[in-house]
């Protein structure tokens, strides 16, 4: 029998934290995607408004200062909770436009040339995989919805009086959980189409036909049974729903409580991942 | 024009502004012909050109006096294995080969006849009635071979045939290139193995950088380079001595004595010269047992006429 | 018509027909086909097993008219409410968060129900459910049809099946194997449209024709066999039948030529969908190339607009000139022709470079 010197001696210096290395994934990933010009310029045009809202939350408090040039009320508009509701929905269709362009294409290339195999291969587990495909999108979303909407609230605190803090301080509250709701359905949405479909243009129209089409039956459901039950399939109607009790708002919902509005997000969100983890695997099917 | 020749009449083409192949002309005779080059060098083009799946900016091709433009004769009468690995969804491999069968006009009956037949002559009845989804590569690699030959074509144009077939399958399949070939039929085959393009090939098409750099049959070329003198092997008992009576000659470049000692490698700029001289060497009472040219294969004329120029690339 | 490109043509539809129906990615279509059958169905089963229970409830509280139920809004107390309408036919409590006690009150007055939802002390919401009425079901089924079925089903479900025809084989690799074989291109794309007709014709009017038997199962049959025998019953199915056939084939040569033409499909899709949309407000000259200004020319049942529709919808409703029936089937399939004919003509032309996709 032939005994052979071993030469070879693995690598025995430092490594990253297991936890740490689903950040390998966004790391190229956001490389990539400021590559594309259309999405560069839509995500400048999604600081538009936060800007937009921070010049008028300063001019609100100091009217003083516009009284000099033009002649303007003691206040523009009442900083509370429709503000930053609608600042929230504004700069959450925004993301959803974003995402439809970025999400798709985070799986579908994987599987279309069957690189799942060499991403589980390397000490990457499939949460791991998943939650760096979910951070390329959480992040950028982050960026545009609760993070500037925390500023714009702190903005607002620092310039009012604690008598506004102590009516609104939950609207901090609020922004965070609402924004990171919509960044956690949308994101497993995308992500699911993303493995589900390999034609990533496709998959992007699939998200808004899943948007269109889930409130096109509901509102079926609702002209032909006369009943409001149509609106379990309607997503964004149950997200502004869970939004509204977040900021307080009260309108005439009809029949459909908030527990069941989250029941409906929670379902949808269950069934997505469902979806995502039946895919991203090391290993295909042939049928 | 010949209806016996594939003529490529001064064709180009361009992808944008990315170079495909430039001003081509050929006319290629029937029997095997191998288009040899490195990969992007304009193939893969060539071919698609020839079957319509691409259309020349400039220039003109008709395979036997037809073009792809009047389909119905053109493609009764050739049969193109592309290297396209991907088949229409959720077919078997006898679904696949008969499915377009039926396209050519067969019926039923006469589609799955002739299926079966194309299908056993690559030796995949077997599987035939399996998903093409579930195939390894030979097998995919068969069953389209099966699929282009099926209609019993006169010009049969293949992609990379090779490509993935183990040993076994290679050489049945080399076999039935051949016999194709007798028939008289156009075999036209673009293969990166070298070894195998020299034992098939009557003629060969060397192509670098969507030109084509030389073509014809590969002794006539290596006889055309000649920058490169021919090498040749003399098997005999002395070679010191014949090596001196060589060198007399201007035609003879280089002699180098066999490491073992019982022949002679010579570099000469004129093969015919040499082997006259060889004669009467031979006469001089030198004991020749054997004389081979060692680099008028393939291999040899692509390192020259490609090789170099991929080298300074 | 040469034997040959009959047969040939035949052999296209053969592999395309098995494709269309049978390929797993055709799993969307008869999901989009099938989900107004299914809510139908659902309201039809409904309907049939509340009407005995409605009779039932309206005995046990007499004092309940529909215009009294109608009266119910949020913010009301149950007192008021109970002062209105009487103590209810049923209550039921569905939760207690943080000690606010959720009720359900139901009312009906023998036909409609009403359903009221308090917090507490307070009407949060209401519900009424007007009684089935077979003349506001078929304005209805109307309205489903043309702003739904029509706008977003076969929509869909032509932008899937045509644009795949050529663009999905592209992507997949395969549309070589048509090129190579002995057949006109032009059959190619005969044979590959007339696939996808038939396959979105069955699937979409077998939708509707099952959407339209299931909404009038629940009627009384002595009104069914006036409206099918005597009324405009099958004029009416017929039509349904027809204009969903013709918006297969509109919207099938429009998708099919962009499939032909552009690599994303959906820009085409998105903006026709906004063309067909703001056909309404477009000049008379515009409205006539969309598919929708013919089909709604055909429609049998004419939708109020004043019927509570919201904005979008009334805007999507808009017909400003409807034209002859006649003129609107031959326009439609004048367009249609035009647009094969261009598909043919850039099916002839058309090369294989399946690495740009």
């Amino acid at each position: 029998m032939a005994v052979y010197k071993r030469s070879y001696k693995s690598y025995a210096g430092s490594i990253t934290a297991e936890w740490s290395r689903f950040w390998i994934i966004p790391r190229f990933a956001w490389h990539g995607l400021f590559k594309q010009r259309l999405l560069t310029i839509l995500y400048v045009v999604c600081f538009f408004y936060p800007l937009g809202a921070a010049l008028v939350i300063y001019f609100n408090s100091n009217m003083s200062f516009l009284r000099q040039y033009i002649p303007v009320p003691d206040r523009l508009i009442d900083i509370g909770n429709t503000f930053f509701f609608t600042f929230i929905s504004v700069q959450s269709v925004l993301g959803f436009i974003l995402t439809a362009l970025i999400g798709p294409g985070l799986i579908s290339p994987d599987l279309t040339n069957n690189a799942l195999p060499l991403y589980f291969c390397r000490p990457l587990s499939r949460t791991g995989y998943v939650a760096g495909k979910m951070t390329v999108i959480a992040a950028l979303l982050s960026l545009i919805t609760w993070i500037p909407g925390l500023l714009l609230f702190t903005l607002q605190a620092s310039l009012s009086d604690s008598k506004w803090w102590d009516a609104n301080a939950y609207l901090a509250w609020s922004i965070f959980l609402s924004s990171v709701l919509w960044i956690l359905v949308i994101s497993v949405l995308a992500l699911a189409l993303s493995a589900w479909v390999k034609w990533k243009v496709v998959a992007g129209g699939l998200m808004l036909v899943v948007l269109f089409i889930g409130s096109a039956l509901g509102e079926m459901v609702r002209q032909i049974a006369r009943s409001d039950f149509g609106r379990y399939l309607d997503l964004a109607y149950n997200m502004s729903r869970i939004w509204g009790s977040l900021f307080r708002i009260t309108e005439d919902t009809g029949s459909i409580s908030l527990e069941e509005s989250i029941a409906v997000v929670l379902a949808f969100s269950a069934f997505c991942i469902y979806l995502l983890m039946k895919k991203v695997r090391a290993f295909e099917v042939v049928r | 024009m010949s209806a016996d020749l594939i003529a490529f009449d001064n064709v180009s083409k361009f992808y944008g502004e990315v170079l495909g192949v430039n001003r081509v002309t050929l006319h290629i005779p029937p029997g095997i012909t191998s288009l040899v080059g490195p990969n992007g060098s304009g193939k893969t083009t060539l071919m698609n050109l020839m079957t319509g799946l691409l259309r020349p900016t400039r220039g003109s091709i008709t395979v036997c006096g037809l073009t792809p433009s009047d389909p119905e004769k053109f493609f009764r009468l050739v049969g193109y294995c592309s290297q396209f690995d991907s088949f229409p969804k959720g077919f078997t491999g006898f679904e696949f080969v008969y499915s377009f069968l039926r396209l050519f006009g067969h019926s039923h009956a006469e589609a799955s006849r002739i299926a079966w037949e194309s299908i056993e002559r690559v030796g995949l009845q077997e599987a035939a009635k399996r998903k093409v989804a579930g195939y390894s590569k030979g097998m995919r690699q068969r069953i389209r071979l099966a699929q282009a030959i099926a209609h019993d074509p006169r010009v049969l144009i293949l992609d990379e045939p090779l490509n993935g077939l183990d040993p076994l399958v290679r050489a049945e399949t080399i076999a039935l290139f051949r016999d194709f070939a007798k028939e008289g039929r156009h075999l036209i085959i673009s293969s990166h193995v070298l070894h195998e393009v020299d034992i098939i090939s009557d003629q060969v098409i060397l192509l670098s950088s969507g030109y084509v750099v030389a073509e014809g049959q590969i002794k006539a070329v290596r006889e055309e380079i000649e920058e490169h003198p021919m090498q040749i092997l003399i098997r005999c008992t002395r070679p010191q001595a014949l090596a001196s009576r060589l060198f007399e000659h201007d035609h003879i470049v280089e002699a180098k004595v066999h490491s073992d000692g019982g022949g002679l490698l010579i570099k000469t700029k004129s093969a015919d010269q040499f082997y006259l001289l060889l004669n009467q060497v031979a006469l001089g009472g030198f004991d020749i047992q054997t004389v081979a040219p060692v680099d008028d294969d393939v291999n040899s004329v692509y390192g020259y006429l490609i090789g170099q120029e991929e080298a300074t690339r | 018509m040469n034997p040959l490109w009959l047969s040939q043509t035949w052999a296209v539809m053969r592999l395309e027909l098995k494709k269309s129906f049978f390929n797993r990615r055709s799993f969307w279509i008869y999901l989009l086909a099938l989900a107004p059958v299914l809510i139908f169905a659902g309201h039809a089963l409904d309907v049939s097993g509340r009407r005995g229970h409605r009779q039932q409830m309206g005995a046990r509280n007499p004092g309940v008219t529909a215009e009294k139920m109608r009266q119910v809004h949020s913010g009301m107390t149950r007192d008021e409410v109970t002062k209105l309408l009487g103590p209810p036919a049923e209550k039921i409590t569905t939760s207690r968060r943080r000690g606010v006690e959720r009720q359900n009150w139901a009312y009906s007055d023998g036909s409609a129900e009403l359903r009221v939802y308090f917090a507490g002390d307070e009407v949060r919401g209401t519900n009424y459910r007007d009684a089935c009425n077979f003349g506001e079901d078929t304005i209805i089924f109307a309205a489903v049809f043309q702003f739904f079925f029509l706008r977003l089903m076969v929509f869909f479900g032509c932008v899937f099946v045509f644009i795949n025809l050529f663009r999905g084989e592209m992507l997949d690799r395969s549309l070589h194997y048509y090129l190579l074989a002995p057949v006109r291109r032009e059959i190619v794309v005969a044979g590959k449209f007339l696939a996808g007709l038939v396959a979105t014709s069955v699937i979409f009017c077998t939708s509707i024709g099952l959407q339209f038997t299931i909404l009038n199962m629940h009627f009384d049959p002595q009104v069914m066999e006036q409206y099918m025998a005597r009324g405009s019953g099958w004029h009416h199915l017929l039509s349904y039948l027809g204009v969903t056939a013709l918006a297969c084939l509109g919207y099938g040569t429009v998708f099919l030529t962009a499939g032909l033409f552009l690599r994303n499909p959906l820009i085409p899709a998105v903006t026709i969908e906004i063309w067909e949309s703001i056909n309404g407000i477009l000049p008379a000259m515009l409205r006539k190339f969309s598919v929708i200004y013919y089909l709604r020319s055909l429609t049998p049942v004419e939708i109020p607009i004043d019927r509570g529709v919201p904005p979008p919808l009334a805007l999507l409703a808009l017909n400003v000139e409807p034209v002859a029936p006649y003129i609107a089937v031959i326009g439609l399939l004048v367009v249609s022709a035009a647009l094969l004919a261009i598909a043919a003509r850039s099916a002839r032309t058309l090369q294989i470079n399946y690495g740009a996709e």
